[in-house]
């Protein structure tokens, strides 16, 4: 989860000019930031925005290490340590010094398990999102920018992706073909697009009006070149606002796909599937359910406090305030 | 009148004194018209309803002059503007440019004219994108001609800023670190960046402070010299195209009412309207404002949905008479004037005359009488 602040570096590069504007306390002018680089300084000022943000980037450091939680630990993900994991009666242990967070009902540690599983909320929830965000922008910006015909024709695509029930769909295909890693991404994916889709489209609708579109017309700029280097780039805030707000709102279809017992085929770890087989012993091991719970809740929240900070800091309409 | 600039290709400089009056017009228009649909309500957006901007209107503007073009809002004065520079198709008519029909080009054929014939547009808010950094803007018709390599544009780039009154330091600046006169001057270096030969100035300058307006005519005027360049200004402020204007032509509601020399114009006003227009301009001296005779207009502009019959003005005309309302005058010479002036008006004004006594004799019936039916109209046409 990088937001690159573009600018920044070009930002530093552009020299003082005939000194209009004055200089920050630092000594550092004010020149040329592009309204990314203002967003982001507007980003770092939010706490809770920040906070949320290291916790999304030790959860991704989480899963991008999750071997080496197996190495600290000595666990395996899906070894079943059934004579150290498990009480003599063959029930899970609860937190101890070797299992951190304790183990499920196959002796299993569950620290490593949802190290592990991280990996994949993360990446469903990420490549989800690219692919309706990629799907929606593209969708958007043609409906918004051509209207007639196209647009009619789009808009109703949209209907329908939006009126799909999209829970009953998912469930029908991955019982049809089989829970799989590909499966779940490309279902959530090309269910999630239809709203960023509305959202670019009525911001197109607004800009192709606006004069430099009129302008880069009278240079004679072809209609590609329009649609994604002078409208593009003013319809990105509100998309990165959305994406951000929709990465975790995938992690969550996720967990439910897997809850429903349409996430990875066992053995694999993923959150989901773990509150799932969790709740089974909610009353005898309550860790089985709470860490992986926690770990989802954690996750997020994190990543819509973020969202929230993002669109704090990047809403055109506080733009306007500034002004 | 100087030379062409030197760089870039050279130009035919011409200047727009008595020697090139005879010379080919390097912009003719002839009976354009642009109207638009109107959808009145979702349900029932078959209905034929058409909004005329712009109604047959003819005019020449001639290489290296400059010709005013004012008119309320909404008389459709950018409409033409636009049609000029083939942002919009034409509803009907002929443009010729430098002696070649553009009128029907698609939007390939127009490329290589883009750079003959640019804009600069009213608004210095809304014209730059706010994301994108000056020197992209200005070198942006560069990037769409693929004309240069990045570095060989940049230096272009800031050359055109200092044309323009920039500092080229300013290169990688955003449009709102820039006040509303500087980014018109912005809007100007992308207009000159390909060397056109005819720049249409859609308002220019009435986004901006009047302290400011000053010096953006007055750059305007300079790079028309720089560069031999032919300006289409429009504006609603007729002390600024008096200033700025060669020619001047009047518009009310798409129809062209009245062209003449910029000083003739004022001294021999023929049509009613264009009188009541130069009433309204503010006079400095208070003696001379409270004796000067004003004229108000009643009413609102008529909807060019339902232009009136006749004479579109009759409404509103105090010189109204009843055969204003029947017929439809064309744009020629009147009176004792010029080939140069030329009016549509039946009744049009001596030059002594107080048109503050007129009062209009028709029926108020008559006035707000819908178009007649199977009167001539020009739209329509290759749509």
């Amino acid at each position: 989860m990088s937001l690159d602040p573009t600018g920044m570096t070009s930002a530093a590069e552009a020299v003082d000019g005939s000194g209009q504007r004055a200089a920050t306390p630092d000594g550092k002018a004010i020149e040329g930031r592009s309204p990314w680089a203002l967003g982001w300084q507007r980003l770092r000022r939010d706490r809770v925005a920040m906070i949320s943000l290291v916790i999304i980037g030790l959860i991704v450091l989480m899963a991008i290490f999750a071997p080496l939680a197996s190495t600290l630990t000595g666990h395996e993900p899906n070894e079943q340590y059934r004579q150290i994991g498990l009480s003599p009666d063959g029930l899970p242990l609860g937190p101890t010094s070797q299992f951190w967070f304790g183990t499920d009902d196959l002796g299993r540690d569950i620290l490593v398990r949802i190290a592990f599983g991280a990996r994949v909320s993360l990446l469903v929830g990420v490549v989800s999102t690219g692919i309706a965000v990629a799907i929606g922008v593209v969708v958007g910006l043609v409906a918004g920018f051509f209207g007639g015909i196209v647009d009619t024709v789009l808009a109703r695509f949209v209907d329908v992706a939006l009126t799909v029930p999209f829970l009953l769909v998912a469930i029908a295909l991955v019982s049809i073909t089989g829970p799989s890693l590909t499966i779940t991404i490309l279902v959530i994916g090309f269910f999630s697009w239809a709203s960023v889709a509305r959202i670019v489209r009525g911001q197109v609708l607004s800009l192709r009006e606006r004069e430099f579109v009129e302008a880069a017309r009278s240079l004679g700029a072809s209609d590609p070149r329009i649609m994604f280097v002078d409208i593009l780039p003013n319809v990105l805030a509100p998309v990165i606002v959305y994406t951000t707000l929709l990465i975790p709102v995938v992690i969550v279809v996720q967990a439910a796909l897997a809850y429903l017992g349409l996430g990875l085929p066992p053995p694999t770890a993923d959150w989901g599937g773990m509150i799932s087989d969790g709740q089974k012993y909610y009353t005898t091991a309550w860790w089985f359910i709470i860490f992986p719970g926690s770990a989802l809740l954690l996750t997020t929240l994190a990543f819509n406090l973020f969202g929230d900070g993002v669109r704090d800091a990047f809403d055109p309409r506080a733009d306007q305030l500034l002004k | 009148m100087s030379e062409s600039d030197g760089s870039g290709t050279p130009k035919p400089v011409l200047s727009p004194s008595q020697d090139t009056r005879h010379d080919d017009p390097l912009l003719r228009l002839e009976h354009v018209s642009k109207s638009f649909p109107v959808q009145s309500s979702k349900l029932f957006r078959r209905g034929h309803e058409f909004v005329h901007a712009v109604d047959d209107v003819s005019l020449e503007v001639r290489p290296g002059e400059t010709l005013g073009l004012v008119g309320e809002t909404g008389c459709g004065k950018s409409t033409l503007a636009r049609c000029i520079a083939r942002l919009y198709d034409l509803s009907g008519g002929s443009i010729t440019f430098d002696g070649k029909d553009i009128s029907h080009l698609s939007r390939r054929g127009m490329r290589p004219l883009r750079s003959e014939i640019q804009m600069i547009f009213q608004d210095p808010y809304g014209s730059l994108n706010p994301r994108r950094r000056v020197g992209s803007i200005i070198g942006d018709p560069f990037a769409i001609h693929g004309i240069d390599s990045r570095t060989e544009r940049k230096k272009k780039v800031q050359d055109l800023m200092e044309r323009v009154g920039l500092n080229p330091e300013h290169y990688n600046r955003f449009p709102a670190d820039f006040s509303g006169g500087q980014r018109q001057r912005i809007g100007t270096a992308r207009a000159l960046a390909l060397r056109p030969r005819m720049v249409i100035c859609d308002e220019p300058v009435s986004a901006l402070d009047v302290s400011v307006q000053a010096q953006i005519i007055n750059m305007l005027k300079d790079l028309q010299d720089d560069f031999g360049l032919t300006y289409i200004f429009i504006s609603h402020d007729l002390s600024v195209v008096r200033h700025v204007s060669d020619r001047i032509a009047v518009m009310y509601l798409g129809h062209i009412v009245e062209v003449a020399p910029s000083a003739e114009l004022f001294e021999k006003t023929r049509h009613p309207y264009t009188r009541a227009l130069l009433s309204a301009l503010p006079v400095a001296d208070p003696d001379a404002a409270d004796s000067r005779e004003r004229i108000l207009l009643v009413g609102e502009i008529p909807s060019p949905t339902n232009p009136p019959s006749g004479c579109r003005f009759h409404t509103r005309c105090p010189k109204a008479r009843p055969d204003c309302v029947r017929t439809d005058p064309v744009l020629q010479r009147v009176l004792d004037d010029g080939a140069e002036h030329q009016t549509a008006c039946l009744h049009p004004l001596a030059i002594d005359e107080d048109m503050s006594l007129s009062r209009p004799q028709i029926e108020d019936t008559e006035i707000d009488t819908a178009s007649i039916p199977g009167q001539e109209t020009n739209t329509g046409g290759s749509q």
